[in-house]
């Protein structure tokens, strides 16, 4: 047992193979870094803006509707700004580890954002794709 | 650890300082979907807030007349919603007995349809409750919630408005007493159109103390009907409405997507409910009075009556059939609440 797991070890092939793969999670989780920022301060807003509806209700339906209107603005004008100094800043770390020779974990990097993108724009795709409900 | 090869720390495939073509096609290919992503997800959300604020208000409809124009007496009175006691403002009618006394014996709630108010004059609102008056029933006339003198607010299309129907019911049952000569209204009934009728419907199943209900030309589903205005009202194409529809209930808290009157019409019964509907209603189709009376007849106790008015479009039924309708309707409401014996 001693033995197999000294071989396991020492065989360069497959401790080449368990970096590449930490090097490639490591990228993955960069890359979604963007993702998770946006999703988070998202739910936030929405939260924040239910609270805002909630706090201004006694004030009547315009101030209400301000309100609403001005946090969920801002709220998501903050996403757009944070999602996207997050990529510029992973794609910056995509650039390095290009150059520094990591392209596993920058190819990982790159495909996690990809994903991303995706993400973002599943709602949207869902919207066109989704059959709409024939009017009676 | 000091036994391995010098190979196993070097970087992974790339030797330093070159990127490999594919590389940088596979960056370039990214970033130009982030930015499209970017672009298309904040023009979306953009305009589904907007068309989502342009859903929700329209500047209210003042009232035309009163019921003193039709010879009526009336007072003007007002009453909190259900849950979030919004300040509802409205008329109550004393029935006319044939002997001319006033009753408040049996009372109706007039609940009128989108964007209108308790006269609502397209759909003849006012001249019904009129007539209804002098066949005995008193009638509760009010605007709902963002519409006529009641305070403004967002429209739900019977999500929060079903609360003002039953602050209608909670105002007759232990309100002030409009008239104190004639005592406090015994038996309640609901008469509602579009909107109306399909909040009527959701308040009904709500609150036992509504005892029989006319339901002229209700949705049942708005769902449907949003999917093909949002689009025409907004000159957009249909994928916004899915999310103007979101933009509402994040904003207002709404949810659109649970007002469905045929989920819950069967609960009503045994109380009866008549649905009327005009065969060249293009607003709300047709088809819904039979989705509706199709589902509430699925009640083992269901009474239903049903009534297609010929060439009638939406919300016009009254108008079209006039002294018909009228008497179609004080019959189920006699039959269905019992005659006035105040009198005796």
């Amino acid at each position: 047992m001693s033995s197999q797991m000294n071989n396991t070890f020492n065989d360069p092939a497959q401790s080449l193979s368990l970096q590449q793969k930490g090097s490639a999670l490591r990228g993955v989780l960069v890359g979604l870094i963007p993702l998770g920022l946006l999703l988070l301060i998202c739910a936030v807003t929405v939260l924040l803006t239910a609270l805002a509806r909630q706090l201004v209700a006694s004030s009547g339906f315009f101030a209400q509707q301000q309100a609403s209107v001005i946090v969920l603005i801002v709220g998501l004008v903050v996403a757009l700004v944070v999602y996207i100094i997050a990529v510029v800043r992973t794609l910056r770390s995509v650039t390095t580890w290009q150059r520094s020779g990591a392209g596993g974990q920058a190819r990982a990097a790159l495909l996690a954002l990809g994903c991303t993108a995706l993400v973002v724009l599943f709602p949207v795709a869902l919207a066109i794709v989704l059959p709409q409900n024939p009017a009676p | 650890m000091s036994s391995r090869p010098p190979s196993t720390v070097m970087p992974i495939t790339q030797p330093q300082g070159g990127v490999k073509k594919t590389d940088r096609l596979l960056r370039w290919i990214v970033v130009a979907l982030l930015i499209v992503s970017v672009i298309v997800i904040t023009f979306y959300t953009a305009l589904s807030i907007y068309i989502a604020t342009q859903l929700v208000y329209k500047p209210q409809k003042p009232l035309y007349a009163t019921p003193a124009s039709l010879g009526l007496q009336f007072k003007y009175v007002t009453f909190p919603s259900r849950i979030d006691q919004a300040q509802l403002k409205g008329w109550y009618i004393p029935g006319v007995l044939p002997n001319g006394n006033l009753t408040s014996q049996r009372t109706i709630i007039m609940v009128h349809g989108t964007r209108t108010n308790r006269a609502d004059k397209d759909a003849g609102l006012l001249n019904l409750s009129g007539d209804l008056a002098r066949h005995g029933f008193a009638i509760l006339a009010f605007d709902m919630r963002g519409t006529g003198e009641s305070p403004p607010a967002p429209l739900s299309l019977g999500y929060f408005e079903q609360r003002d129907v039953l602050g209608a019911v909670d105002f007759l049952r232990s309100g002030p007493i409009p008239y104190p000569a004639l005592g406090r209204t015994h038996i309640i009934g609901g008469w509602g159109v579009s909107m109306g009728a399909a909040t009527l419907m959701m308040a009904t199943a709500q609150e036992p103390a509504i005892r029989a209900i006319v339901s002229d030309c209700a949705y049942a589903d708005i769902i449907p009907i949003l999917e093909r205005e949002v689009p025409n009202g907004g000159h957009l194409p249909q994928l916004f409405t899915p999310g103007a529809l979101f933009a509402a209930r994040v904003l207002y808290g709404m949810d659109f997507y649970a007002v469905r009157p045929v989920d819950i019409v069967a609960s009503i019964a045994p109380r009866p409910i008549f649905f009327i509907h005009g065969t060249i209603d293009t607003y709300v189709p047709t088809a819904n009075m039979n989705i509706l009376a199709t589902a509430a007849r699925t009640a083992p106790d269901a009474h239903i009556q049903t009534w297609l008015v010929p060439g009638a479009d939406h919300a016009q039924s009254f108008n079209k059939e006039g002294t018909v309708y009228v008497d179609r309707v004080v019959a189920f409401y006699n039959a269905a609440l019992g005659p006035d014996t105040s009198g005796k």
